[in-house]
């Protein structure tokens, strides 16, 4: 929360007590947010775009809280006691979360500009000498790695279609499907890596105050034992070994020393200068919270700070990259911290708070369990992102300290659960979308069959995980 | 998903074919003619002559047909027997028709498509051009609009050159499909066409390119120049201008199509047009 909504929070405590909210009025609220998601599971079937679907309830959320007198309506009032007029549907935004996934997105898709990324991913690929089962642990961490840099989704998309490239050129199609998948749901492994690699990470790490370099030291261990664990049931699966003969290695190392790693550089300036910015980049985000200034402005200007400086290389046509921005994803946390917020008001985030609490009460270890079991459960059909906002909303009010095991199971559980299905997750998603265009088949339950084995592994490590070891 | 068309393209443009110089071989050479016995040796002779210098030619076996096998069948018959690496011949075998310059005859129209051996076709030994034709293999160029990834174009051409010569490797777009194609995406209000223009006639042009780079680079010690004319142009006309302009003593190009029984694409007009200037045909 910032110093601002603190201070209005403050202000509006003193000017009056929130009003009484009857049962009946909550519930009517609950039932908008049930249909907010449920909606977003169906958003296919219904045609309808994830920010158009936030947008029309947080419209018709807004009218009914004020309408009932729910919303706190008025100026808020800065540190300094200096009043400002933010509507009252600006202020339950969660601004420094919109500002770090616009400003990341920014800068990853002008720095994939310079040709970096793709240099990186052609270089291990030569590095694998075209051996399929080298190019699985290659494409797998690279896959671990970038999601954790980047993004998950544009882990995927270099990622995927570089393997839809060159398991071409090495005549392996026949392994493609088995790579893919494999990318897929290691891209949810990957996004668990540091605070910034998925949305979910965002919302509950800052809620519950993690730092960059506290959820990285959590994170790490567990990420590096599920990529392993993932790539050797990924090569044992699908029949990924190691070439056998030396004639076998000579001709695949031949064909992957075709490939050109300079093809997509667009100048050599401007390639290093964007390898420096990744590096500062990573390094700011890291120490955020411990910088001068930075502590003070946040993430969220780190990443458009970084952004900004990135687009001075393409001054004049900097509306491309904000063309490609995904706006229907930021559309859509708007809308959605817009409802949580008005959810919050109208109890209903208290009413669920009473129920999870009963869950909580079950103490760390099972309570942990639960709490993670469910989270991936939950967000396996639909998007984690309100599962992960509502829920750290919700331990922020309940007051769960920042070191307790209950957000490192809405983290994992929420990250994790997108590899059940292949809608779990935008990267999944993504997997799905390039196998289909490779023309191979691919089916939900085809992909449920295949997944479950490996997100159940997954899950069952991260619960021991959770339960032994940040307990 | 426009973003993983965008990251394919750039993988796609990255893998690259590279050129790796393969073995020619050269242990069986067969000369058919439709001479008489001593004007046969002789004809035989200039091309020993003419192919001097060229590694292998002077241990290769020579076997000459002179006025044999005047049926094709009979030269594909005498080919099968001899299964040379090599066959040495001219237009309009055992016909008259040479007198009218619109065919290659039956026998090399046939014998190109039917044999894997390469085809020498040189000019007939009554064509005034032969001296002037049967000199040497300094100057050889390849020729073919889809140059990346023809290994074996260039280990013919670069096999034929003789140390110290120069191989040029000469690949035409054809600019009239170039803007047949244009036309059409100037109808499209979905794809920018000056944008379209420009990329994809520097996409056409770079695959080549990048190419004869590998080859230069695999060629360092070879003792042959590799020069290069990668451009767009009137495919018949451009060649022509570029065997003119330099002085090409050895055209080398393919003329078989997976496709086609007929020959292909552009070798037919080529080698009917081109007829003073010999020609390897694959």
């Amino acid at each position: 929360m910032t110093p601002t909504t603190l201070a209005a929070g403050a202000a509006a405590a003193a000017a009056s007590s929130p009003p009484e909210v009857p049962l009946g009025t909550t519930l009517v609220f609950a039932g908008l947010l049930v249909g907010l998601v449920l909606c977003l599971a169906f958003e296919e079937k219904i045609h309808a775009k994830k920010s158009l679907i936030a947008g029309v309830f947080a419209v018709v959320s807004l009218f009914l809280g004020d309408a009932l007198g729910l919303l706190p309506v008025g100026d808020v009032v800065n540190i300094w006691g200096q009043h400002l007029h933010l509507p009252v549907w600006l202020q339950g935004v969660d601004w420094p979360v919109i500002g770090i996934i616009l400003g990341s997105s920014l800068f990853v898709d002008v720095t994939s500009g310079s040709g970096l990324f793709t240099w990186i991913a052609v270089k291990l690929t030569k590095a694998s000498g075209g051996d399929p089962y080298k190019l699985l642990w290659s494409y797998g961490v690279m896959t671990v790695v970038f999601s954790a840099v980047l993004n998950n989704v544009t882990a995927m998309i270099i990622v995927g279609s570089l393997t839809a490239v060159s398991l071409d050129k090495l005549d392996r199609r026949d392994k493609l499907l088995g790579f893919l998948l494999t990318e897929g749901l290691l891209t949810n492994v990957g996004g668990l890596l540091t605070l910034i690699s998925s949305v979910p990470n965002i919302i509950v790490g800052t809620t519950a105050g993690i730092s960059f370099m506290r959820f990285f030291y959590v994170a790490a261990p567990f990420v590096v034992v599920a990529t392993v664990v993932t790539i050797l049931i990924a090569a044992k699966q699908f029949g990924i070994r190691r070439l056998g003969d030396d004639a076998e290695k000579a001709a695949a190392r031949a064909l992957v020393e075709g490939f050109d790693e300079n093809e997509g550089l667009t100048s050599k300036a401007f390639f290093t200068f964007s390898a420096v910015m990744t590096l500062t980049f990573i390094v700011c985000i890291a120490g955020a919270s411990a910088l001068p200034v930075l502590s003070d402005l946040g993430m969220a200007f780190v990443a458009c700070a970084f952004a900004v400086i990135m687009l001075v290389r393409y001054k004049s046509e900097v509306d491309r990259f904000y063309r490609a921005v995904d706006w229907d994803l930021l559309g859509f946390f708007v809308g959605l911290f817009i409802v949580i917020n008005v959810m919050e008001h109208a109890q209903v985030l208290a009413l669920i708070g009473a129920g999870l609490q009963h869950v909580l009460a079950l103490g760390d270890l099972l309570g942990s369990g639960v709490l993670l079991v469910a989270s991936a459960g939950f967000s396996s059909v639909t998007d984690n992102i309100p599962l992960a906002a509502m829920l750290a909303k919700i331990l922020g009010g309940l007051g769960t300290p920042g070191d307790s095991p209950f957000w490192w199971s809405v983290i994992f559980g929420a990250n994790l659960g997108g590899n059940i299905t292949p809608i779990g997750s935008a990267s999944t998603l993504v997997a799905v979308t390039i196998i289909h265009k490779n023309k191979l088949p691919m089916t939900f339950a085809g992909f449920v069959k295949v997944a479950v084995p490996y997100a159940l592994v997954q899950l069952a490590l991260a619960t021991v995980y959770v339960l032994v070891f940040l307990r | 998903m426009t973003r993983i068309d965008q990251f394919e393209s750039v993988f796609r443009a990255a893998s690259k074919p590279r050129y790796a110089p393969g073995d020619v071989r050269l242990d069986r050479i067969l000369v058919v003619t439709d001479l008489d016995g001593e004007a046969g040796r002789r004809y035989t002779a200039r091309i020993m002559a003419f192919l001097g210098g060229v590694a292998g030619i002077d241990s290769a076996e020579w076997t000459e047909l002179h006025g044999e096998a005047e049926t094709v069948g009979a030269l594909l018959e005498a080919v099968q027997n001899h299964r040379p690496d090599l066959v040495c011949t001219y237009r309009n075998l055992h016909s008259g028709s040479f007198r009218w310059p619109y065919t290659l005859g039956d026998h090399a129209a046939v014998l190109t498509q039917v044999t894997d051996a390469p085809v020498l076709l040189l000019p007939r030994p009554d064509d005034d051009a032969l001296d002037e034709a049967l000199k040497n293999t300094d100057r050889v160029m390849a020729i073919t609009d889809h140059l990346a990834g023809d290994a074996r174009l260039v280990d013919h051409a670069l096999a034929f050159t003789r140390p110290g010569g120069t191989l040029t490797l000469a690949h035409v777009e054809d600019d009239g499909v170039f803007e047949r194609y244009l036309d059409v995406i100037g109808k499209i209000p979905e794809i920018d066409t000056d944008t379209a223009r420009e990329l994809i006639a520097a996409r056409l042009l770079k695959e080549p390119r990048d190419y004869v780079d590998s080859i230069r680079s695999a060629l360092t010690d070879a003792g042959v120049t590799v020069t290069d004319e990668v451009i767009m142009g009137h495919q018949l006309s451009a060649y022509r201008a570029l065997v003119d302009k330099q002085g090409i003593d050895l055209l080398v190009l393919n003329t078989k199509d997976d496709d086609q029984l007929a020959m292909h694409g552009l070798a037919y007009p080529l080698a009917v047009e081109l007829r003073r200037v010999p020609m390897l045909m694959l």
